[in-house]
């Protein structure tokens, strides 16, 4: 069942993308980098480190993955056909 | 029929990793020259994954692949070019216009500077072709690992495992590089040289874009403190595209500045649209009011890897790889697209992939002829280090009115022609050697582009058939422009030896051309923007004229 969502039109998430993107808590600084520039809100802080809250709304731009500069973030594609999807892209 | 290695594992000759702009382009030109072809989309259809927003410049078209300047690939919109908005002072209104880059009348607008498209229409086009031409899709499909033996690339393992040999691998995966970095290939790149763009589309009617917007993009520019638009150097202020019944408004910003704090993108993209879009007075008040949001998205890739000299640096093939377009981080720096540069590299990296498995030879050493090839591309290595988007930091620093307005104007105006003459002139002087005839195909294609574009038909598209319904009255200028055509083409023929002996021998002095234009530009601007303006509304006629001629025309005069 494809997801969608009313803030961000246009776009639908295939479900089993899976956990495409980790955080190493042990590397996690706690800069909150990947928290500023991820625009679908997919991380918060918990305990001083970052923590995925969910990636339903990740467009995979791997933001978040090029601002960790301790390498915390692990980021690859979701299996294939799955993640989001652009109507207008 | 279906080869396989000894391992008992599939063997193909070449693998394209990504269906994007690219990855088709490649793919089409192996497939051609009979070579058993695979290309692996991690998306559920082609173009699933691609944030749409951009204007494919004319040099694309007219020196890409030769399939997609004689075929008919959906466009949006015809550009024919910029209006900068200089915004000094938004609260006292303070806005200097610099709409120097624009295509003359009557040429406008048949002949563009360029097309607005969406990517995934685009791309769904490009990939048709090359399955038309024999190469095989297969979707939905990760590629988790490149397969190297004794550092040579042999070919791909995907998520569930399967592995597929290849001859060569043709890597079009994205700006990202995964496939790449894993490999050892490249490295990832520094925050500082990556964009996040961030895009709205709106719906609008074609009569309103018509009315407002014609065929003209608009770009807004503003000191940072202002907070209409991203930081000036670090992003590129705001863009809006005008497309059929659509509007693109995209703001894109880097990551960080140089080696300083990540930006707080999340809330300083969204305060730069709020503000665009309530405080701007032609937003607010003309725009506004008729549109609706129809889609929004957003996208990380390479805009300044060009001009870092060991990012630039970094291989861009390997033993029995070839990395294009996006991955191997070809970029336009200045006008923030990459479309024509992965059809270029494209282009190369397929005739080198046909060599190298026509001499059995898939070595680094064999392929270095690849990286030659794009580092002498003219235009490739023109998009690459641009810097008057950069630049804008400098202007930015000390607050310079007259320095912003010039590297607005040298980068989005016609000061260009002081950085891509000699670029351009190179390329046109290459093409018209080999074949002088490719001017018929040039302005032909503009023409079927144009008149594809007025019927929003797009004959070899996905879906469409055969143009019906349409006025087959061939009006008397239609008949004309056919004479014309013909009786060019002739001439082209007649004088094609003097074309090619011209071409030789301007060639030399090609790097002449960005000197000479910056000597000759301050005088000769002036006298063309006033002629311009003086005889643009007794010219204007003339180029609808040559609008309705070409719509009235018979499709089959335009067949490459």
């Amino acid at each position: 069942m494809k997801k969608t969502r009313a803030d961000i039109p246009g776009v639908e998430w295939v479900p089993g993308s899976g956990d495409f993107i980790t955080i190493d808590q042990a590397k996690c600084t706690g800069c909150a980098g990947c928290i500023k520039v991820c625009l679908g809100s997919c991380y918060g802080m918990r305990d001083k480190k970052a923590h995925i809250v969910s990636l339903d709304t990740c467009l995979e731009c791997g933001a978040c993955w090029y601002v960790c500069e301790p390498q915390a973030i692990s980021f690859s594609w979701p299996p294939g056909g799955t993640g989001f999807k652009t109507m207008w892209g | 029929m279906q080869k396989y290695h000894d391992s008992g594992e599939e063997m193909v000759d070449v693998i394209v990793i990504g269906g994007g702009f690219g990855g088709a382009a490649a793919a089409w030109k192996c497939a051609c020259a009979g070579l058993k072809t695979v290309i692996f989309e991690r998306g559920e259809s082609v173009g699933d994954k691609i944030i749409s927003g951009l204007t494919i410049p004319f040099h694309g078209f007219l020196f890409g692949p030769a399939f997609i300047r004689d075929g008919n690939p959906p466009v949006e919109r015809p550009v024919d070019g910029i209006v900068n908005y200089i915004i000094t002072d938004i609260d006292a209104g303070e806005i200097h216009i610099d709409d120097t880059l624009k295509v003359p009348k009557p040429f406008s607008p048949v002949f563009t500077v360029g097309y607005n498209a969406y990517c995934k229409e685009f791309c769904r086009w490009e990939m048709q072709q090359a399955v038309k031409a024999g190469a095989e899709l297969r979707t939905a499909t990760t590629i988790v690992e490149l397969i190297q033996e004794n550092d040579h690339v042999k070919g791909i393992r995907t998520e569930t495992g399967e592995v597929v040999r290849a001859r060569i691998v043709i890597d079009a995966e994205g700006s990202h590089g995964l496939l790449a970095i894993q490999a050892g290939i490249r490295e990832k790149y520094p925050p500082d040289t990556i964009s996040l763009a961030d895009v709205y589309v709106y719906d609008m009617a074609k009569t309103d874009i018509d009315r407002i917007f014609g065929f003209s993009l608009r770009f807004c520019w503003g000191w940072d403190e202002q907070k209409i638009a991203p930081p000036l150097g670090h992003g590129n202020g705001l863009m809006v595209w005008p497309y059929r019944d659509s509007l693109h408004m995209m703001q894109d910003q880097c990551l960080r500045r140089d080696d300083g704090p990540v930006y707080n993108l999340a809330a300083d993209l969204q305060k730069y649209h709020e503000n665009i879009t309530a405080k701007l007075p032609w937003w607010k008040e003309e725009i506004a009011p008729l549109t609706t949001l129809r889609a929004r998205m957003w996208d990380g890739f390479e805009i300044f890897v060009g001009l870092n000299e060991r990012l630039r640096e970094m291989p861009n093939y390997a033993a029995g790889i070839l990395l294009i377009g996006d991955a191997a981080g070809l970029e336009n720096t200045e006008l923030c697209d990459g479309v024509p540069a992965a059809w270029f590299s494209a282009e190369i990296a397929a005739d080198v992939a046909i060599e190298a498995i026509g001499r059995n030879d898939t070595s680094a050493t064999f392929l270095k002829r690849y990286d030659d090839r794009i580092r002498s591309h003219p235009i490739i290595q023109w998009a690459l280090r641009s810097t008057n988007r950069y630049n804008l930091r400098h202007a930015q620093a000390r607050h310079d009115e007259r320095q912003l307005r010039q590297y607005i104007h040298d980068g989005w105006g016609l000061g260009f022609c002081r950085y891509g003459s000699t670029a351009l002139m190179q390329i046109v002087l290459l093409f018209l050697r080999k074949d002088p005839s490719v001017i018929g195909k040039w302005i032909r294609m503009y023409m079927r582009y144009y008149r594809n574009w007025h019927f929003g038909h797009f004959p070899d598209g996905p879906g469409n058939g055969p143009e019906a319904g349409f006025p087959d009255a061939t009006p008397e200028d239609a008949r004309r422009l056919a004479v014309f055509l013909r009786r060019m083409d002739r001439v082209l023929s007649l004088l094609s030896p003097l074309i090619r002996l011209g071409a030789t021998l301007l060639l030399p002095l090609s790097g002449a051309a960005n000197p000479v234009m910056g000597t000759l530009l301050p005088v000769t601007e002036p006298v063309y923007l006033r002629l311009k303006k003086r005889f643009e509304p007794k010219l204007s006629p003339w180029g609808q004229r040559l609008a309705d001629a070409v719509v009235g025309s018979d499709p089959s005069v335009f067949e490459a």
